[in-house]
């Protein structure tokens, strides 16, 4: 559960300098009627919480604001449970505050009533009455006012105690599933701190999914009330800063060549960041490569941290595990179509019925993680698919991850499409030719890894009955190694469904055709064929060895 | 790998017909070579010599084709002789397992010979 206290190292927290400033400034905005509360808008792991974090300490150092962080994602929902941990961490932050001591708000231990003696002796009088009409409340086990009681609490100390109070809210969405005693009993609860947001001495600062939250202030008497923070990602060069940063408190030393290029991919996120240099640590790396890299990426979006984190955040949203695994489905199919068609047809992709895969949806669409897509989130489901849905092992699905990036880090990718028309394979061969040539690959060798191409796409293009007519291709090539992927719709092709007779037999039988793979066997090193929704992959490679290449 | 478009040339040498299938090999052309041998084994020519100085590639489909004309040819006892295959030809039907069933020669001079004496 994150804890104020927790907060990195202030020089660690890179480029919020801006935003910083604005929210401790929120409440004199607010007090003058210039300012009001703020959404915190967000890719996941872009800092938000940390933001929140950095603001309560920046302001429990201070005197003129009491800061009040509450984190809504390991709230119990169950509306008792809520407003007695709400409550109770707000007198425990608020003492912290006026003591100077942070401890007191992380002894969760320790029950609220042994705090009356300190909060007494600092003449909190009000602090003290407020404590015990919320026990009152609690004994008459009045529902509403334990929650009225919580939620107010801050605009009472400040009325009270003389100084504003911050609210940070985080993943505020979270409220909407308050209820009474059992899930859905009591909808709108979260409209309950309406009250509080519209009191000038108490700005909000709300981080939560955009899905969710985007209703809320629009349904929502919080309506005009709010306005949106942005956090977007750090700049390349800060990005590669803070991981030199962790690198350096984690003790991992850097091989003096390594440019930090990989770390382009996670695109500035603080969380991946982070995330990326504890796997370094856990993976007992030392003398950090590229390559190192790029294998903890591997370890982190299939069993890291980062892959820990979404899983929560699925099974926050979506608890059945046979709706997880549809999600999953359903995810990976839209990256992989560039997004969510018609809803009818996605119940295929699940595997559920129209209702229940219409459910996923809606909560897909809550979780906001769409809007948030990024190359992690992708690999994350990739690996995801892999191991729930293909039942791959987990060290097979790091080395699927880590092989996509290994393969364009060191090389090279082309992707090329041809029709299945006349010869086109041709135009396939021409461009194999001239990839050959640019590894200067010996002309015979490159001459069977054309046929070899060639009898692929040949393959495709005359057993397949694809609607689609197209074949795509992608070269992937390393100093010593080429990889094909040639990939078509249509009828489903295994490698299974090839019977191998003799030579001598097939033609005493009078059978003339079937070569083609048998040639394709004979070339290649490694020849696969999977099959990806309504698609049939091959994918072939080629060790490169000394003797093919030109000197 | 030059892929001229596909044409087959040929020319009768005695009693034995020589081939020059051009370019690309595959089914079309393929077909084009195993009418061009059907011609000549309508004329009663039982000699075949085919001349691959002159194919750069050649596909499985291609190479079937090829299969069919041994046999047609072998259903009348007739022969069928390979010549001037480049390397990467002669590694494919090697690959293949089909070198042994072919009679190859690296000349067309001593294929024309070959079928001439019947002596290697």
């Amino acid at each position: 559960m994150p804890v104020p206290s927790n907060a990195i190292p202030a020089e660690d927290f890179l480029n919020r300098e801006s935003e910083l400033h604005y929210l401790k400034g929120l409440s004199a905005l607010k007090e003058r009627a210039l300012g009001g509360n703020v959404f915190l808008e967000g890719a996941r792991g872009m800092g938000k919480t940390e933001l929140l974090m950095q603001l309560h300490r920046a302001l429990f150092r201070e005197e003129d604001v009491v800061p009040f962080y509450y984190p809504f994602k390991t709230a119990n929902q169950k509306g008792g449970y809520f407003a007695k941990d709400y409550f109770t961490r707000f007198v425990r932050q608020y003492l912290a505050f006026v003591k100077k001591e942070s401890a007191i708000a992380e002894n969760v231990a320790e029950p609220l009533s042994c705090l009356v003696p300190a909060i007494a002796s600092l003449g909190l009088h009000w602090l003290t009455d407020c404590i015990e009409n919320f026990q009152a409340h609690l004994n008459h086990r009045d529902f509403y006012w334990q929650l009225i009681a919580a939620i107010s609490a801050p605009v009472t100390a400040a009325q009270k105690g003389g100084k504003p109070v911050t609210v940070m809210l985080d993943d505020f969405d979270a409220a909407e599933q308050l209820f009474e005693s059992s899930f859905g009993d009591a909808h709108a609860l979260i409209s309950l701190f309406g009250e509080s947001m519209q009191n000038r001495l108490c700005p909000h600062v709300v981080t939560g999914s955009a899905g969710a939250l985007d209703a809320l202030f629009t349904d929502h008497s919080l309506l005009g009330m709010t306005e949106r923070m942005r956090l977007g990602p750090l700049p390349e060069d800060l990005a590669v800063q803070l991981f030199r940063t962790h690198l350096a408190t984690l003790k991992i030393t850097c091989a003096p060549d390594l440019r930090f290029a990989f770390l382009a991919l996670l695109r500035g996120n603080p969380l991946y960041i982070r995330n990326l240099a504890k796997a370094t640590w856990k993976m007992e790396k030392k003398e950090l490569t590229e390559k190192d890299l790029v294998e903890c990426y591997g370890f982190e979006v299939s069993e890291g941290e980062t892959a820990f984190y979404w899983t929560s955040v699925f099974n926050r949203y979506v608890q059945n595990p046979t709706k997880r695994r549809a999600m999953v489905k359903l995810l990976k199919h839209a990256m992989e179509s560039g997004g969510m068609e018609e809803r009818g047809r996605l119940s295929i992709i699940s595997g559920l019925c129209e209702a229940e895969t219409a459910s996923i949806l809606d909560a897909i669409e809550a979780t906001g993680i769409l809007r948030d897509e990024n190359a992690v989130f992708q690999d994350f489901i990739r690996a995801l698919y892999m191991r729930e849905i293909e039942g791959r092992k987990p060290g097979d699905v790091r080395e699927k991850i880590e092989s996509k990036y290994l393969s364009a880090e060191e090389g090279s990718c082309f992707e090329l499409v041809i029709p299945m028309s006349s010869n086109a394979e041709l135009v396939v061969a021409k461009a194999v030719e001239q990839i050959g040539i640019n590894m200067n690959l010996d002309a015979d060798f490159l001459n069977h890894l054309q046929l070899a191409l060639i009898e692929v796409c040949i393959n495709a293009m005359e057993h397949s009955g694809s609607y689609e007519k197209k074949v795509f291709l992608k070269f992937i090539t390393q100093p010593n190694r080429l990889e094909i992927i040639v990939e078509n719709s249509g009828r489903p092709f295994s490698l299974d469904s090839l019977t191998e007779l003799p030579v001598g037999e097939k033609l005493q039988m009078g059978i003339k055709r079937g070569w083609g793979f048998k040639l394709v066997r004979s070339i290649m090193d490694s020849v696969k064929v999977e099959r990806v929704n309504d698609r049939t992959r091959v994918i072939m490679a080629k060790e490169i060895k000394d003797k093919e290449v030109h000197p | 790998m030059k892929s001229a478009p596909f044409s087959v040339a040929s020319k009768l040498v005695g009693d034995a017909a020589v081939i020059y299938p051009k370019g690309y090999l595959n089914n079309l052309s393929g077909e084009s070579l195993v009418k061009e041998c059907g011609i000549y084994i309508g004329k009663g020519i039982t000699k075949i010599v085919v001349n691959f100085s002159e194919t750069d590639l050649i596909n499985s489909i291609g190479i079937s084709l090829l299969l069919q004309i041994i046999e047609d040819l072998k259903n009348i006892k007739g022969t069928i002789c390979c010549t001037n295959m480049s390397k990467f030809l002669r590694d494919t039907f090697e690959m293949l397992g089909l070198i042994q069933y072919m009679v190859v020669f690296s000349a067309e001079s001593d294929a024309l010979e070959y079928l001439n004496t019947g002596k290697r």
